[in-house]
């Protein structure tokens, strides 16, 4: 029973290990795809996607650590999309409604004149 | 109609008959011959007005329909014609809102900043203030653009439109074309024009530009004085700057030319790939840069709109030019309605992928117009019918390289375009719907891959 426990830990702790170098491997080819490098088709997109999350856990964990150190962190503030889609869908109404305003304005000098 | 008519047939005839010399008479190799025509087909559009101007700049991006000369041709195609008197824009403008310039605007200037084929622009300033769709208060003496559709235009257009037709509907009875269908291009004309007459369509693409790229500073468009516009007179702020076309100008003012070159390329990949709309009308003289760097967009006349599945399709076939995968641009140009017939998919398939390995130039990047251009001859040159959408927007990358280019050469769109197909694609990847629907197949696949 024992030796079962050890030997799925092991296996376990093997497939990290590949899978992490794996990675590590994936993210330096994604780095280095310049232009002469690209030629890999699927892997290649592959390897680019690895490089760009590689950036996004450096950038957390510089976050990470400067928070450890009790500096402050700027946490971007994301408006709400579906609030200022409103705001601007609000706005486009007005100005449809400037326009027919202005529209009125042009019929009652015409029928004036 | 029938006096306009012979006038039609009778400057192509005399430009073509023109044309012979040079052409040998008909006797000098294929590429001679067919510029010597197709200079005559741009020249005797010019001299026909605005309705031809429009419709050689449509067959300027229709690559897979026409022959590189005449698409060559039509490209340069000078949308420049004099201006007409001011007294005769003020009627326009008496007409649209019954009373004079000077009676809607602080001042009102007589000479005109451009004209073209369809409108004119002058100059004037805000009477009183005016808070527009998106953005701070423009305050009263801002500086505006006053843009008014030439009077006769519209009808000039629509009248010329409908001889073309009928005319074109002549030639496909007569069954001369192999795939071009010259009716259904002209109704494409025709539905493009009317947008284009309208400038209040205009005005919204504007007002929508303005707030896609609220967090950008550095890209700006002009916004819109709704009470001061019409089908036929726009109002809108005043850009200050040099237009791209008098880039010289600006680079001896300090504009830094590279990181204007890629941030106008990520404007326009921001358009397609996040916005599904975007302006496709882009040249020098669409675009100005002020001294700080800020890039803005004019005249939303010709502007193409990608549905969510469209633009993550074309983020696919985008990053299969980035990634070099001509499986990838095949399997999602077909879902784009690029129908490749099953006999002719593996010639296609060996000439895309021929394509993406030579899409180099001798300094090392890449050069889109070479893909895109050539992908769509490849599809022409084995049947394959292009939707016009595709077409346009592939028309447009190629542009916006060639003006990043022209700011910066040695700049390389496709890299610029990378980290955009691989976050939205990347981004699409967690889709619970996509996730769903792959993760049975991926599971089976790693299963697969384990008892080997």
């Amino acid at each position: 029973m024992t030796d079962n426990v050890m030997s799925f830990f092991a296996a376990w702790m093997l497939t990290h290990e590949v899978a992490d170098e794996g990675l590590k491997a994936a993210v330096l080819r994604g780095e280095d795809g310049g232009p002469e490098g690209m030629g890999g088709g699927p892997d290649a997109f592959v390897n680019g996607l690895a490089a760009m999350v590689a950036e996004e856990k450096e950038k957390l964990k510089r976050d990470l650590e400067a928070r450890a150190r009790g500096e402050e962190v700027a946490i971007e503030q994301q408006t709400d999309p579906a609030f200022e889609e409103l705001r601007f869908e609000v706005g486009e109404l007005r100005g449809r409604l400037d326009n027919i305003e202005g529209l009125l304005e042009t019929l009652v000098r015409k029928s004036g004149s | 109609m029938a006096s306009r008519r012979l006038t039609i047939i009778s400057v192509i005839a005399r430009r073509l008959i023109a044309a012979l010399p040079a052409a040998g008479f008909g006797l000098a190799s294929g590429h001679v011959r067919r510029t010597a025509f197709a200079r005559a087909w741009r020249q005797a559009f010019e001299d026909l007005g605005p309705a031809f101007i429009k419709l050689g700049q449509l067959i300027s991006v229709r690559p897979d329909e026409f022959s590189d000369e005449l698409v060559t041709e039509m490209r340069s195609m000078q949308d420049a014609v004099p201006a007409v008197p001011a007294s005769v824009i003020r009627n326009v403008i008496r007409s649209e809102f019954a009373c004079d310039p000077e009676d809607l605007w602080a001042t009102f200037d007589d000479v005109p900043l451009a004209s073209a084929s369809i409108a004119q622009v002058h100059r004037a300033t805000l009477a009183q203030a005016y808070k527009p769709v998106w953005g701070e208060e423009l305050p009263a003496g801002t500086a505006l653009a006053i843009k008014v559709v030439r009077p006769g235009a519209a009808e000039a257009i629509r009248a010329d439109v409908a001889i073309a037709r009928s005319l074109a509907e002549r030639v496909a009875r007569m069954r001369v074309a192999r795939r071009f269908d010259p009716v259904a291009l002209l109704d494409e004309f025709a539905a493009t024009v009317d947008r284009e007459l309208d400038l209040r369509v205009e005005g919204r693409f504007a007002d929508r530009f303005t707030f896609d790229f609220r967090d950008d500073p550095k890209v700006v468009a002009p916004r819109i004085v709704w009470p001061r516009t019409t089908a036929r007179v726009l109002t809108m702020e005043f850009m200050t700057g040099w237009r791209l076309s008098e880039i010289d100008v600006a680079k001896a003012n300090g504009v830094d030319c590279y990181a204007l070159a890629v941030h106008g390329a990520t404007a326009f990949m921001r358009q397609v790939f996040e916005y599904g709309r975007y302006h496709a009308d882009l040249h020098p003289a669409n675009l100005f840069v002020t001294p700080d760097n800020t890039i803005a967009y004019l005249d939303f006349g010709i502007v193409g709109y990608l549905t969510p599945e469209e633009r993550m399709n074309i983020t696919q076939v985008m990053a299969a030019l980035v990634y070099r995968d001509p499986d990838r641009a095949l399997t999602y140009s077909a879902k784009l309605g690029v129908n490749v017939p099953p006999d002719r998919v593996e010639p296609v398939r060996a000439g895309l992928g021929e394509l993406l390995d030579g899409t180099f130039r001798p300094d090392g990047t890449r050069d889109f117009a070479h893909f895109g251009l050539g992908f769509l001859k490849l599809l022409g040159q084995h049947g394959v019918q292009i939707p016009s959408g595709y077409g346009l927007l592939i028309k447009s990358l190629a542009t916006v390289e060639g003006v990043a280019r022209a700011l910066y050469p040695e700049i390389d769109i496709v890299e610029t375009a990378k980290p955009f197909t691989t976050r939205i694609l990347g981004k699409a990847m967690g889709d619970p719907a996509r996730l769903n629907e792959r993760m049975p197949a991926a599971i089976r696949a790693a299963l697969r891959e384990i008892v080997a």
